[in-house]
Order: C-alpha cells, then structure tokens, then sequence
C-alpha cells in the first residue's frame, strides 16, 4: 500500500525552511527539509507522491542546476521553485524544465499550498500510470510466447482464421491461446486488449 | 756690343724669363696643363699631375678625353669644336676627371686655344681647380633643400610661409585639402584669409605687438585655434610658427593641423566615459536593489509563512500554545533581522564620511562652473552668474557641495535642450539670506517643473527619459546633513530656481 504523501524543501535559509515546515504541516502535509540539494540526494526517496518546494538561489548547486541533475537520475518528481528575487528568463527556463511553479518571495501561502497540492496530484497520477503499466508489463511477460504473438496478431485485427493460417495451425488452438491470453491480461473484451496492449507500447522509454 | 755679345745677352735674357715662366707653371695653385691640337698632353704641373694620379710620362701618353669622366666628354667636345671653329676665344666647363685608381674628381677648367705663331703648332692650355669639396657640398644642400621641399610638399599639414606684413608667400598642397583654396589663390593675400571673423583682428594686433616687441600673443608651439575653410566651414585647428631673417627680412613659416577629427574623438571618449559612469552608476543601484530585495525578502517569507500558519491552525482550533509561543519567536526573530539588514545597508550608503572644511561658497561654485567645462558652450547656453563679494565661509564637504551644485547645474541644462523659441540662460547666484544663511540659486530658462513640482525630490522619480530619479534626493539629503534646505521655485516666465542654504560657518562675523 501507499504511504502518506511527502513535500521536500530544499532552501539554504534556516528560518524560511523552518517556515515552510510549519505552515504546510499546519495544512496536514508531511514535510522533509533539508539546507542543501545534495542533503536531498543523499537520502532515499519514498514510494509516495511527492513534490519539491526548491530555492532557486542555493549554496553549492544552484536549484536549476538540481532540476536538471534530477531528471538525469530519472526522477521526476515535480518541482515547485521559490526565488528572493525571480527574473524572467530564469523563471522560464524552470518551467520550461518541467517546473509546477515559479513563486517570488514573499509569496502569499496559499499560493503555495495550491502549487504544493497541484503538484502532488501529478505525481500520484504519475505514479499510478507507472504502477499500471508495470503490472501490464507483468502480466504480458506471464504470457507464453505462443500466446503474446497470437494476442499481438488480435490486437493488429486479423480474425482467428487468419491467424491460424498464418501460423499453420487449427483455428480452435487459436481460441484457446487467445482466451488464455485474456484471462491471464485479466482483459473483458478485446477493445480493453487493445487499450492496454497500447499502454504497455506508449510506456515504452524513448 | 759685338754680335756675339749681344747674341749672348739675348740668350741669357731668354734664359730668365723661361725659368720664371717655369717657376710660375709649377707654383701655381691651380692645375696647369698644355695639350697639342690632338689633345694629348705634353706638359703638366705637379698640382694637376697630382690631381689625376699620374706621373709625367704616363700621362703624356694620354689625351684630354681619356682623363675626361665618360659622361662630361660630350659637353666637352661640343665646345672645343666651338673653339676650334673660333666661335670664342676660351671657355669654362665644370667636369670631372677620371684618376688613376679610378676615383672621381671635380674640376673647373679654363681652357684657351693658343693659336700656332711661327711655325709653331697651335696648342691647349687649361688652368685647372679642383673643386671636389664645392661640388660635395653643393649636393649636399641640394639634398637637405630637396628634402625639405619633399616634407612640405608631402605634409599632411598645411604649412604656409608670411612675409612681415602677414602676407602669405608660399603655401603646400595640403593647404587646399585643408583649406580649399588653390595655393595660387593664397599667394600676397593676408593670413587672416583663413580665419573666421573672430580672430583676425585677434591676429593682427598680436602679430604687429610681436613684430614690435618680440612679444607672442600665442603660444607658437601647438595652440588649438579655429580655421576657416574656403565653403566657410569653421573647425578646429593646432597651429605651430616658427621664424627666420633672410636679408634683413623676417619670413615666418606655420604649420596648421586639422585637428577636428582628434576633437570628435576626445568628444566621443568623453560621452562613453560619461555614458559608463551612468551605466554603472545604474548597475550598482540596480545590484544593491536586488541584493536588498532577496535579503529582505527571505525574513519577511518567514513571517508571513509562520503568520498564515498559525491563521490556520487558529481557525481549527487547534493551535497549541506552546506552537503559538514558538512561531511568534521566530516571526519576533525574523522581524529583527529583516531591520538589521536594512540598518547594514543604511550604514553602508553612508560609509563614505563627510569631511567638513571651512569653504568659500563662491570657490565650489567657481569649480563647478570650470567642471562644466565646454558644456554651456556646447548647449548654447548663456551663463549668468551674480556672486556676491565676501561670503562668510561654511563648513562643508567640498566634493558633496560640488556634487550638488553639479546636478543642479546640469538638471538646468537639461532642462532647457528642449528650449528653441527663446534664450537659454543659466543664472548662478549667491547671497546671505535673511537669516544669515548663505544662499544659492540655480536658475534655469527651460521647461520647469509644472504641477511636479513637489515630487521631483522624491526618490526614483524623474521627468527625464534616462534619469535615475536619484539627483535631488540625494542632493537634498547632502545638503540636509550640512544643516541646510534645498528646495525648487518657479523661475518667471519659464524655468525653475533650485536654491539652497548653508549655514555660516562658526565663528565668522555676521
């Protein structure tokens, strides 16, 4: 089962860290602080959703420097920045990396917690897409080989006598692959076949 | 006297005047030299035998041609053919020889023809002077006087020689590239030709004090004055002179350099620098803004996340007390901080003290007006300035009064580029006011100040597309801390008075 839902905050100043702490746990959110990117780094990562509350202007490795570093370690947990003074151009450049939002210092605290609860909504959402195509990926590797080539011919619309032919086997030895097949994809109908077969393609990393 | 007797004395009388006619021919100082008609020698004194560097029979062997250097042999020819056709009786030629070892020398002959009497065979004779060392300095001079006329000729200044009435006598080609006139057009006309109206009379009194005196109006060395072109374009101009006496007359010869295009690049130079110090005085600024944002800003998010914090749990009832006490110490903590910052910063636009010095108002104000510079000129702006005599001094920041009087003197400035319908003026007063206090007023002819009056010393606001917004404040404040006011009037009918007050210095008499 899932854990509680983490927002991590990386902010190199002791007091707005410990603001932050205090203002989401006031709203019921479970927080990890840390003063550096590379506290964060350093610990593993929970198997809940999760968001991080970034400064922008960090000691050591700066907060557009950490986004970057983190998509290279295939974690794409969403990012919510703070900056003591944003400019345009920086505030672009993180959005276009894939950042929730780009809040200037003092932000008002809702603004926040909307961004905060934004962005662990996509990450759950992120998460349960993963967790559906890995148990997708699962099953279909349970498949026979015999079966994952019958059912990739059903998905492609080809009626069982054809496959049989192009096979060179019995039409009724098709029907017992295929519904082996649907059984063990835990599939309804052929269109949830073709749904999921489309998951598991369009998952596949690029 | 018998025959023979007299025979004798003819003989011996014979005798003497041979020996003295040999003496002579051999003491001579010239070269002395006796040719038949063929041209070969067959008599010649030591000198010129010296002279070519043979010995009597080597050179008897020889011919007059075969001494003469190959390139004066035609000219040569040429007039002894005219000798021998009895065109003249004898003549000069300058002519180098060719000697023994085969080096050159110069020589100035005189040769006759000394025609055959008695059955003897007319002959030449020629006196011969060596004139190598003329001839040598001769090419010299030519060489210097040859060169001289290539640097005048070649100079890219205009150099132009004056008789004593100023009358131009020469001219070089540069002149017309400079001037535009023809170097024949300038010849016997006065120098001032090439001045603008201004200086000639300029020139004239100082030109004829000189020639009176010997007293220079100018500098003759390099003085930046003002040429005027043939089109009637004036520019800049560095002129040099210099003097010489040739037969008790005086010819003065001057070098004029255009030098506009040095003066729009010491203009150009200036407006970077200018332009730098604006742009970095900006950049500072624009840093310290930001730096003083993100200090600020991080304490303040504190408080208002610690603040909203609290609003939420209060408004669920469920703010524990000593969560309560701990929040609003660090809102308490982060407050304190949020105004130490400001403090820092505080201490740090004043860190540069204030030196005060007793100061002649009119001294700063006479600084600033040198400072200034060719800015009024440049402007066409006419600068009135009414000082009033025997101020008490004040104590003061020299550089900050200077400061303030500057940015006063170059708002006014501004103020009036814009103008074109009427006179730019620029008024400079100082007085005692009532009080005592002096007073000083920078009065302008521009735009004035209209219904913003009041807000020009506000910081950050401007009237002016690249202003910073930051002059009077910050003169305000400068002035404020020497004990005085700075405060602005309308000027009647156009324009705005700025003035302000510095109390008299301690000590000196009312």
């Amino acid at each position: 089962m899932t854990q509680a839902p983490v927002v991590f905050v990386v902010d190199d100043d002791p007091s707005v860290r410990s603001s932050l702490k205090f203002l989401m746990s006031s709203v019921g959110l479970q927080v990890e602080s840390f003063d550096s990117a590379d506290a964060l780094l350093e610990r593993k990562l929970p198997d809940a959703p999760s968001c991080l509350v970034l400064d922008v202007r960090l000691r050591g490795l700066s907060g557009l420097d950490f986004q970057r570093e983190l998509a290279a370690r295939n974690c794409h947990m969403p990012i919510i920045f703070i900056t003591g003074h944003g400019d345009i151009p920086m505030s672009v450049r993180a959005m276009k990396a894939g950042a929730v939002e780009f809040l200037t210092k003092p932000f008002r605290d809702q603004d926040l917690l909307d961004a905060v609860r934004i962005a662990l909504e996509k990450d759950r959402g992120r998460r349960e897409r993963k967790k559906e195509v890995s148990d997708l990926k699962e099953r279909f590797n349970s498949l026979t080989p015999r079966e994952q080539k019958v059912i990739s011919m059903v998905v492609s619309g080809m009626l069982n006598k054809q496959i049989a032919d192009q096979l060179g086997t019995a039409e009724n030895t098709v029907k017992v692959h295929r519904s082996r097949a649907m059984e063990k994809m835990h599939a309804q109908s052929v269109a949830e076949l073709v749904k999921m077969i489309d998951k598991l393609e369009s998952s596949v990393e690029p | 006297m018998s025959h023979a007797e007299s025979a004798a004395a003819y003989a011996e009388a014979r005798q003497q005047v041979e020996q003295r006619w040999r003496t002579a021919f051999e003491n001579s100082a010239n070269g002395i030299a006796m040719a038949d008609f063929a041209g070969r020698f067959f008599a010649a004194n030591s000198v010129f035998r010296n002279m070519l560097g043979y010995t009597e029979s080597e050179l008897y062997q020889l011919t007059f041609l075969d001494v003469t250097y190959e390139e004066d042999r035609k000219a040569n020819k040429e007039l002894v053919r005219e000798l021998v056709e009895g065109k003249r009786q004898h003549f000069q030629i300058e002519k180098r020889y060719c000697r023994k070892d085969g080096t050159l020398v110069w020589v100035r002959n005189n040769v006759a023809l000394v025609p055959g009497l008695g059955g003897a065979a007319p002959f030449w004779f020629a006196v011969v002077e060596d004139i190598t060392q003329r001839k040598e300095e001769e090419s010299a001079r030519r060489y210097t006087e040859e060169n001289y006329r290539l640097v005048v000729e070649t100079a890219s200044d205009a150099v132009i020689s004056l008789d004593e009435t100023s009358a131009i006598l020469l001219a070089n080609p540069a002149t017309t590239r400079i001037f535009g006139y023809d170097p024949a057009e300038l010849i016997g006309k006065p120098l001032t030709l090439l001045m603008p109206e201004f200086l000639r009379k300029l020139h004239d009194v100082g030109f004829k004090r000189y020639l009176a005196t010997g007293q220079r109006h100018i500098n003759w060395q390099g003085t930046e004055l003002v040429g005027l072109r043939k089109n009637g374009q004036e520019f800049p101009v560095e002129v040099s002179f210099g003097e010489l006496t040739k037969d008790g007359h005086r010819v003065f010869t001057g070098f004029i350099r255009d030098i506009s295009e040095r003066k729009q690049a010491q203009r150009a130079i200036q407006n970077a620098q200018a332009e730098l110090a604006r742009v970095s005085r900006l950049t500072t600024m624009g840093e310290l803004a930001a730096s003083i944002a993100h200090e600020v800003n991080q304490p303040l998010t504190a408080v208002n996340n610690n603040s909203s914090a609290c609003l939420r749990l209060l408004a669920n009832q469920n703010l524990q007390p000593d969560v309560l006490r701990r929040a609003l110490e660090e809102i308490v903590a982060d407050g304190t901080r949020a105004s130490a910052i400001i403090t820092r910063i505080r201490a740090f636009i004043k860190k540069a003290p204030a030196e005060k010095n007793r100061l002649d108002v009119n001294e700063v104000i006479g600084e600033v007006l040198v400072m200034m510079g060719h800015g009024f000129e440049e402007n066409r702006i006419l600068l009135q300035s009414e000082l009033a005599q025997a101020l008490p001094p004040v104590l003061g920041d020299r550089v900050q009064l200077q400061q303030v009087l500057l940015n006063l003197i170059m708002n006014g400035l501004e103020a009036m580029t814009a103008v074109t319908n009427r006179p730019r003026t620029l008024w400079v007063h100082s007085r005692i006011d009532e009080s005592g206090d002096i007073l000083v007023a920078v009065r302008d002819s521009g735009t004035g100040l209209g219904s913003e009056s009041d807000r020009v010393f506000t910081p950050f606001f401007t009237t002016k597309a690249n202003g910073m917004g930051m002059g009077l404040s910050i003169s305000r404040s400068l002035i404020e801390s020497h004990g005085g006011r700075l405060w602005s009037s309308p000027n009647s009918p156009h324009g705005a008075i700025f003035s302000f007050t510095l109390p008299a210095a301690a000590g000196s008499p009312p």
